[in-house]
């Protein structure tokens, strides 16, 4: 499947998306520092067997004001959606996260997955996570997680007693966090985003 | 044997949050010994490998530790490492994520770059990676795996003697690094470190339990109880806590 990947900012990036009837769609949001405001996308599944893996990653390390907005509407049953957002969030910067995943009465058999995890940089950065799940058929598989830490101090530890250095240990631990969504993004922008975290 | 002093620990007291762990622990370790640290839980042992490693959460409120000349507690974690300090951890991290291939190349560059030494090339680099990873019979597969993510208890503490076999430090802490071991397990680790030993380097050696100073065998050996060390002797003194328990061993 082709993945696409969109800079929001730079390239221009869809804010609605229909999925017909078998139709598998594979798209990745990045959200680099500077982005700030609303971003919006609502998807609608309508034909069965459609399939959408969506996954976003968003770095706001100065005082960006970050509202992501996502819908997606499973009309029809046997659909899959996944959501994967992870961000890393420092400096005075805000980011919310309002994600709904509605599943219509008729959409039997919906698999739907939503997962946000942030790290926040710094003791005024801020994350707001609000991932809902309103469902009305009876036979679906779904969940949703949201989780907004800290870096963990014991594998900061860990790697600074074997001599790297705090500044670049603090990195590794960053990459290590985005990586499930850095592997879907080409070579450039992956070093571009390194080039950000140091 | 060289008889230069390597560590000297001088009535150093540290604590955690409130509560004092090390109530002023004496310890001389010169290069070319291996010294063992007993005592029963919570005696402060593990504390002892924490706070000359810097581990950040705990607070030395008192003494000095001088360490090849230079005032330890003043260096920072990473300083300390690429001084020659190396602390296999008692419950090492597992860093979803980070392969051991990237962890180590991390590691070994930041020494090299600290030491004033050229990068490794990647043709270095990989040839140092594999003659490592032989030395604790670890297979191919491995260096692509995730820091300790999914590792049993035996790969865990084998990953720690690999690490330390990348970093060949000078000064080796083990913290109960028999804990969880099977006896297969604990001869590959204990080979490990009995082949790293050199006239010029020394090692200290935390266990509870008399089993690893079978295969690691101590020249000085030290009874730690309640923070402070409280018997100092030989290896008969590992047979006398063996027999009669460390309640046998008095102030």
């Amino acid at each position: 499947m082709n993945n696409e990947v969109y800079v929001i900012g730079r390239d221009s990036a869809p804010q609605y998306l229909r999925l017909e009837a078998g139709e598998e769609r594979s798209v990745t949001l990045v959200f680099l520092p500077g982005a700030t405001g609303r971003h919006v996308l609502e998807v609608d599944l309508v034909g069965p067997g459609a399939s959408l893996d969506l996954a976003g990653l968003y770095l706001c390390p100065g005082d960006e004001q970050l509202d992501l907005r996502l819908l997606v509407r499973h009309s029809v049953g046997g659909c899959v959606s996944r959501q994967l957002f992870k961000g890393l969030v420092g400096g005075t910067a805000r980011a919310s996260f309002d994600g709904l995943v509605y599943v219509a009465q008729d959409a039997q058999k919906t698999q739907a997955f939503q997962e946000n995890h942030s790290i926040l940089l710094s003791d005024a950065a801020r994350v707001e996570s609000r991932p809902q799940l309103e469902i009305y058929a009876d036979d679906v598989q779904c969940s949703h997680g949201a989780t907004t830490g800290y870096l963990n101090p014991d594998e900061l530890f860990y790697l600074r007693s074997r001599g790297i250095p705090e500044a670049e240990a603090r990195r590794l631990q960053m990459v290590a966090f985005l990586a499930p969504v850095l592997r879907r993004l080409p070579e450039p922008l992956i070093e571009e985003i390194h080039a950000c975290l140091s | 044997m060289n008889n230069d002093v390597l560590l000297e620990i001088k009535g150093l007291h540290a604590r955690v949050e409130d509560k004092e762990i090390l109530k002023g622990v004496d310890l001389t370790i010169r290069r070319g010994e291996v010294h063992a640290v007993m005592g029963p839980n919570g005696a402060g042992k593990s504390t002892l490998g924490a706070v000359l490693a810097g581990r950040p959460t705990f607070e030395v409120t008192a003494g000095s530790v001088r360490y090849d000349g230079r005032d330890l507690l003043a260096m920072s974690p990473e300083e300390r490492s690429w001084a020659g300090l190396f602390l296999s951890f008692q419950y090492p991290v597992e860093i979803p994520g980070v392969s051991i291939t990237n962890f180590m190349k991390a590691a070994v560059s930041a020494r090299r770059k600290a030491q004033g030494l050229p990068e490794l090339t990647p043709a270095e680099y990989l040839k140092l990676l594999k003659e490592k990873m032989a030395f604790v019979q670890m297979k191919g597969e491995f260096a692509r795996r995730e820091v300790n993510v999914g590792f049993s208890g035996g790969e865990k503490k084998r990953n720690e003697i690999f690490q330390m076999a990348m970093l060949e430090p000078t000064l080796s802490i083990l913290d109960e690094t028999d804990s969880g071991l099977d006896v297969d397990a604990l001869r590959i680790v204990a080979e490990g470190v009995n082949r790293l030993r050199t006239p010029e380097t020394a090692a200290i050696v935390i266990t509870h339990y008399q089993r690893l100073l079978e295969y690691i065998v101590p020249d000085v050996v030290h009874v730690l109880k309640d923070g402070r060390i409280v018997k100092t002797g030989g290896r008969e003194l590992v047979d006398r806590i063996e027999e009669k328990g460390y309640e046998s061993i008095d102030e």
